[in-house]
């Protein structure tokens, strides 16, 4: 698997069409940091998670993960990013087992079968892991959520509002698995709403207005 | 290409043990082709001779329906969640993912034109025994056309919104040349064409296979990422 322990975008611009969404934008992640990014709605947030992941190339600027140009190798680097999202990404009529097996084959886990075990254990998704996802409450579903993102140990760790929904014992659960994946070395970016969250994960804090870094901490 | 072929194996596993729990797209459109047969059968038989003509019509109205039907069903599964995306985010080639999608619809309609094909022949009157070959050769490859058209657009729905608005502006327009093909090539065979024929049809069909089909491995990415 590649590997890198930073990642760097420097003058990220994305226009659709006419409509500049993002106007500049540099960015310094570091392994073992949680970095935050903020901003109202429609501020280009999206936007940027969405080059993070590299399903959307800028229209200009650069992005590198350690030494590798991001832009360049697109497919081979997504193998290193883990997403989670509000949505789940599961599919609702196959089981968690199902979904966690599917994902990690996805992501060529050496051993898949003894990976979801162990992210079973640490989410304790056992007792309705055999049930099809359709049936789980949103604190269920965000479990196999986390594990689905965690499943093949990304270097690179993205959260888009990741708390949408969730009651105050989900959350608590969600800030664990960012301080775990911090401990273990990964770069998290947290993109949220919810200031109490990014107050109690944040390492570094990007407030985003109208597609410019406005202000970083 | 090995990375290609892995991901559409994935991908047609996936949704091969989604429709085995839930049996959701081949009844569906099972039912439809079903019904458009014998409502067409009781509003259109006037002879024997009548009802051979109408047949390839009827057949190919029936399945070029179900194909939309299947393909439609088969990408709600991947809004759902926005599963899709998550298939994005995963290192494989987006032409797996939709090899894979076209793969396992097209099983799908396999089963269903396995109960259609007898039941229009014994509703129109048409003697399988002779011509069942080029039959099934000239229904396999419109059916992949319609498959890989459907595919290839099924996945502009999972970003748009006007969901009916691309099937009958886009989808419709994009597999009237398997249609015509189909109907055209059915009709000859069903009146007593020889092999010869029907292979002039089925180059026709498989040209128009490999075009879309290389099509959709080249633009299915593009149109489902941003």
């Amino acid at each position: 698997m590649l590997d890198f322990d930073r990642v760097e975008a420097r003058g990220l611009v994305k226009t659709y069409g006419s409509t500049l969404a993002l106007g500049g934008v540099d960015l310094a992640l570091r392994s073992g940091t949680v970095t935050v990014i903020e901003g109202p709605n429609g501020a280009g947030k999206s936007t940027l998670l969405a080059i993070l992941t590299l399903l959307a190339r800028p229209t200009r600027g650069t992005l590198r993960f350690g030494d590798y140009d991001a832009l360049e190798l697109g497919a081979e680097l997504r193998g290193t990013i883990g997403v989670l999202s509000h949505a789940s990404f599961s599919y609702p009529d196959l089981t968690a087992n199902e979904n966690l097996l599917l994902a990690a084959r996805l992501y060529r886990v050496p051993s898949p079968e003894k990976r979801i075990a162990v992210l079973r254990d640490r989410f304790e998704i056992g007792s309705f892991g055999d049930r099809p996802v359709r049936t789980y409450s949103r604190g269920q579903l965000q479990r196999v959520a986390i594990a689905r993102a965690l499943v093949h140990q990304p270097r690179l760790l993205l959260l888009d509002e990741p708390s949408t929904g969730l009651d105050a014992h989900s959350t608590r659960r969600l800030v664990g698995v960012v301080e775990d994946e911090k401990t273990r070395g990964a770069i998290v970016v947290v993109v949220t709403h919810d200031a109490e969250l990014a107050a109690s994960v944040a390492d570094a804090r990007v407030a985003i207005v109208r597609g410019r870094i406005a202000e970083a901490a | 290409m090995r990375d290609v072929l892995l991901a559409a194996r994935l991908v047609f596993a996936k949704d091969v043990a989604i429709e085995l729990r839930t049996r959701e797209v081949v009844v569906s459109t099972a039912l439809f082709a079903v019904l458009v047969a014998v409502l067409a059968s009781l509003s259109f038989f006037v002879d024997e001779l009548e009802a051979r003509a109408i047949a390839p019509g009827v057949l190919w109205i029936a399945i070029a329906f179900s194909g939309v039907l299947a393909s439609g069903r088969s990408f709600a599964r991947e809004r759902e969640n926005d599963a899709m995306r998550g298939l994005l985010h995963a290192p494989i080639p987006p032409a797996g993912i939709f090899l894979g999608k076209a793969l396992s619809t097209l099983c799908f309609l396999a089963i269903v034109e396995a109960i259609l094909l007898p039941l229009v022949a014994l509703l129109y009157r048409v003697d399988l025994t002779h011509v069942l070959f080029p039959t099934l050769m000239i229904l396999a490859l419109g059916t992949l056309g319609q498959v890989l058209a459907g595919t290839l657009f099924g996945a502009m729905t999972v970003r748009t919104g006007a969901r009916d608005l691309t099937v009958s502006v886009v989808v419709f327009p994009l597999i009237a040349p398997a249609l015509l093909a189909g109907v055209v090539a059915t009709r000859e065979i069903f009146g007593g064409a020889g092999l010869a024929e029907s292979l002039s049809w089925a180059k026709i069909l498989l040209a128009y296979d490999l075009v879309v089909g290389a099509a959709g491995i080249l633009m299915f990415g593009p149109l489902v990422r941003e």
